[in-house]
């Protein structure tokens, strides 16, 4: 069936001259010429490498990362021509960046899920409740154990939402269409329909340092691009010496080289706020995760074919509840991160917000039917909504066609993805 | 009639297909179809059959050369358009909706306003009168059974008024009598109605009975065109695989020495409402062939053994040792299980070669049984692709590029490489060429020397009688009786299991409807 539908979109792209993947299509039609020749696929070892960059490099393989670069040179273009400030200085980077970080982390909870072959829809309201919940304690118990209080009721309702469509085998979409509806009810239940705010100055203190604060990064930035450039080299100077293309270490040295020089420019101004660091990190974490471990491949391989998983010998309910746990967690610790933030809480907070993050992981390319998705990704699908609404600050475009634009986006993003899309999946960078 | 004798039906000059992957799938084929003709066309898998039929369904464009329908040439671009044309394919895998009933699937691609016509249903009425099949027009397409829902396919097809009629392994999956049914109406629709009918299939002797003239594909090309009057089934093999067969059966299976030890030991392993209980033990190099039909409860016990099954109760032993209810535990005692549906139950279809292999057992492959080691794994691939010939170029491959059955091979390949003492295969040689089941049955005898052993469940009985020492009969959940492979026929094992269901005793001899 795969099979059938990379024929079919390649007679579609062969049709369709106007194609917006044509570029790239064209390559492939190219590359595809001496093959006729070739008596056996097996003797194309050899060109196989530049085939499978040119698939890297495709548009519905990258195409998240073209439309970041792209928005963002249009913007500082701009920025430029109507003379107002620099677009791409390191405060409105980093701005970016704050803004995204808790959704970021949500949706790369939800990219985990949505591999797994589940949803999540109740991420906005269960972030709400943790939030709720630790504003609401943290005056008679202190911060931490609050917060902790609040990401331990959000890890509940994961377990609620996991069980349910688990063991009654309700579909995903379903259940936490429900309890994205019955936990904003706890919500209002929880706050009585007021505010409420932390009064406790400790606690509040506490708060601050959790959540404010600019953390200096230059040293950082420059640790970890040294480090992938090497990786990359060594990857490359490994598999030259295999006999086999670079394709992958090219982009670890050119992520190494950016990061570097990221550092150098920005020396001592290169701060960012605390959520930034802590989106990185975890989004580092669950990439290395997916990427490296046993644990990662099995995640794939749950959401890919389930059936096949189980009779592989794979737990596949106890991986589903994991990403439904995680996700949950996630959200609570993100609710805690809002809280934090004002130190308050009124019950509509983050409503609609769940919305974001799963536009976010499916700008970032990640299949609905699972078994394919890239955290990294979900993060640039992020970076490119908030970049999108920062623009329209920025430009003074008013939010009237803010929706619009965004909304556009996504389907343009799932229809690359969908005509694109026979290759893709089980790959995690 | 005499116009349709001059020029052919259709005429297929120097079809090619190669994909963008690189894999060339057609290199050239001749074809000519006259009307009131059956040809068959047969081939290995990745000989290119499939690829043949979707070129003539208007699924895939050929690459290079051109199709003559009625003397002129043209190219179809879809599904529907070849449809249009007169072209009717039915396909291996039925694209039926099951949602819908059965009449409304039959005229799915009819333009007709109304969801409800009386038109319609005359013309229902007329399609099972021609074909002399009865179905309940209104019944939906999730009750039937596969068998029926190939019939509907079949009237689809005909629905459409097609010339001619692709059929892609109609009889694959159907019982004796169903295949019966199909046999009448191919005869039927060639010699009364005077269509073309292209006939895949890999059952040797339905092709000699069946057809008027023969094509063979290897690797993309056709290596034999001839009247079926002329070949016979030693031939055909022998070009379909292009090499002499191993002749499997005329080799003895090894019998299994007495002071083996016991490995699997079932002790009243049951499921409700789909197995009665089972004891079994199985020793270390010996083979146990499942005989049945389909729905006798055969996958059903493989999956009760395997963990799978949720309901079962009863124990399952390894070494002595009871194996909890789960697949983990399963695959940890060291038993592997190769499912009936390689697609949906075996792959991961996202997945290449070398990452599918490796599935079962990751923690081998990993340095400190936590991080997969990419080499190794490729390693794995490869030895795979070379151990059991899998057609693929590199472990690089998805497994959906792979044809059926080398497909299967890969599903095998996830056992091979840990220390699986216990295999289970459901199938294994089911809708493959004879290569490739040579190939498979060769390992199962080469696991049986090795110490492993097996159970095996084929609704082909030879090739039980060609593997295993014992077999087991199961008709509607029940084991019925047990022969020692040296000791029985196809032809008992055949009136064994397919004796009339309920209805009838545990005499298996009372019925005679095979």
């Amino acid at each position: 069936m795969h099979r059938r539908a990379a024929i079919n979109e390649e007679c579609v792209t062969m049709n369709l001259s106007t194609s917006k993947t044509q570029p790239v299509q064209s390559l492939d039609g190219v590359s595809a010429q001496p093959a006729l020749g070739r008596s056996d696929a097996a003797a194309s070892g050899v060109q196989q490498p530049s085939l499978s960059l040119r698939r890297l490099l495709s548009v519905r393989e990258m195409g998240v990362y073209y439309a970041l670069i792209f928005l963002v040179l249009v913007l500082s273009a701009i920025t430029a021509y109507t003379g107002r400030a620099n677009y791409l200085t390191i405060n409105n980077i980093t701005n970016v960046l704050y803004q995204s970080s808790l959704i970021a982390m949500m949706a790369v909870a939800m990219t985990v899920i949505l591999i797994t072959g589940n949803f999540d829809l109740s991420v906005a309201s269960v972030a709400a409740l943790s939030a709720a919940v630790m504003v609401g304690m943290a005056d008679s118990i202190g911060f931490w154990p609050a917060a902790f209080l609040g990401v331990f009721v959000a890890m509940l309702v994961g377990v609620l939402n996991g069980a349910i469509v688990q063991y009654l085998g309700i579909n995903a979409f379903i259940v936490t269409l429900g309890t994205l509806t019955a936990i904003r009810g706890v919500v209002q239940i929880v706050t009585d329909g007021r505010s409420l705010t932390v009064s406790n100055s400790d606690a509040l203190s506490a708060m601050q340092t959790f959540e404010s604060g600019r953390v200096h990064i230059a040293w950082a930035l420059l640790v970890v691009g040294i480090a992938l450039a090497t990786r990359g080299l060594l990857v490359a100077s490994g598999s030259r010496r295999a006999g086999r293309g670079i394709t992958l270490p090219v982009f670890t040295i050119v992520a190494g080289v950016c990061l570097i020089a990221m550092s150098l420019l920005g020396g001592s101004d290169l701060t960012v706020q605390k959520p930034v660091i802590y989106m990185a990190a975890f989004t580092g974490v669950v990439w290395f995760v997916l990427t490296f471990t046993t644990t990662g491949r099995r995640v794939y391989a749950v959401g890919g074919n389930p059936e096949a998983a189980r009779l592989s010998g794979i737990n596949v309910k106890r991986y589903k509840m994991a990403a439904f746990i995680l996700c949950s967690g996630v959200a609570g610790v993100g609710g805690v991160l809002f809280g934090s933030r004002l130190g308050a809480i009124n019950p509509t907070a983050m409503q609609g917000e769940e919305l974001a993050v799963i536009a976010s992981a499916i700008l970032g390319g990640t299949s609905l039917y699972g078994g394919s998705g890239s955290v990294i990704k979900t993060l640039a699908g992020t970076l490119l909504l908030v970049t999108l609404s920062n623009g329209f600050n920025i430009l003074d475009l008013g939010a009237n066609y803010q929706g619009l634009i965004e909304g556009t986006v996504i389907i343009i993003a799932a229809a690359i993805y969908t005509v694109g899309g026979s290759r893709r999946g089980g790959k995690s960078h | 009639m005499q116009l349709a004798e001059e020029v052919p039906l259709m005429r297929l000059e120097r079809i090619a297909k190669t994909f963008p992957n690189g894999l060339v799938a057609l290199r050239g084929v001749d074809l000519e179809i006259a009307r009131g003709k059956v040809y068959g066309l047969l081939g290995a898998n990745g000989a290119g059959k499939s690829t043949l039929i979707k070129i003539l369904s208007g699924t895939f464009q050929a690459s290079s050369g051109q199709i003559i329908w009625r003397g002129s040439p043209l190219q179809w671009s879809s599904p529907r358009e070849a449809n249009q044309m007169g072209v009717a394919t039915i396909h291996q895998h039925i694209p039926l909706v099951p949602t819908l009933s059965v009449i409304e699937n039959v005229f799915l691609g009819d333009s007709g306003r109304w969801r409800r016509d009386a038109s319609l249903h005359a013309r229902y009425s007329d399609i099972c009168a021609r074909t002399g099949y009865w179905l309940a027009p209104n019944r939906l397409v999730s009750d039937l059974s596969i068998g029926q829902r190939q019939m509907v396919a079949i009237f689809q097809a005909l629905g459409t008024g097609a010339e001619l009629i692709v059929m892609d392994e109609p009889t694959a999956s159907l019982a004796t009598e169903e295949r019966e049914v199909v046999y009448r109406i191919v005869r039927h629709l060639s010699r009364v109605e005077n269509k073309a009918i292209l006939f895949v299939s890999h059952f040797l002797d339905e092709v000699m009975a069946l057809t008027d003239s023969v094509t063979i594909l290897r690797d993309g090309e056709v290596v034999v065109r001839a009247d079926t009057c002329d070949l016979d089934e030693t031939r055909l093999a022998e070009a379909i695989v292009g090499r002499q067969l191993i002749a499997l059966e005329r080799s003895p299976v090894t019998q299994v020495s007495a002071n083996a030890p016991v490995q699997l030991e079932l002790r009243n392993l049951a499921s409700p409402d789909k197995l009665d209980p089972v004891s079994l033990k199985l020793a270390a190099g010996e083979v146990i062939g499942i005989a049945g039909l389909l729905g006798s409860g055969r996958s059903e016990l493989l999956h009760a053994i395997f963990g799978a099954d949720p309901d079962a109760t009863g124990d399952v032993l390894v070494f002595g040792k009871a194996v909890r209810r789960s697949t983990m535990a399963a695959v940890r005692a060291g038993i592997g299980l190769v499912p009936e549906d390689r697609m949906g139950q075996g792959l991961v279809p996202a997945f290449e070669i070398w990452r599918n292999t490796t599935l079962p057992a990751l923690e081998r492959v990993s340095s400190r049984g936590m991080f997969p080691r990419r080499e190794v794994e490729r390693t794995r691939g490869e030895e795979a692709i070379r151990r059991l010939k899998i057609k693929a170029p590199s472990p690089d491959s998805l497994v959906t590029e792979l044809s059926g059955g080398n497909a299967q091979k890969v599903t095998i390949a996830k056992w091979l490489f840990s220390d699986v003492k216990v295999f289970l295969l459901d199938e294994p040689t089911s809708g493959i060429d004879i290569g490739a089941k040579t190939d498979i049955l060769l390992l199962v005898r080469e696991l049986a020397a090795a110490g492993k052993s097996v159970i095996i469940v084929s609704s082909e009985f030879e090739e039980l009688l060609a593997v295993s020492q014992r077999i087991l009969v199961m008709r509607d959940g029940r084991c019925i009786a047990e022969r020692p492979a040296h000791e029985t026929s196809e032809h008992e094992l055949i009136l064994l299991a397919g004796g009339q269901s309920a209805a009838c005793t545990d005499a298996p001899q009372s019925t005679k409807s095979v």
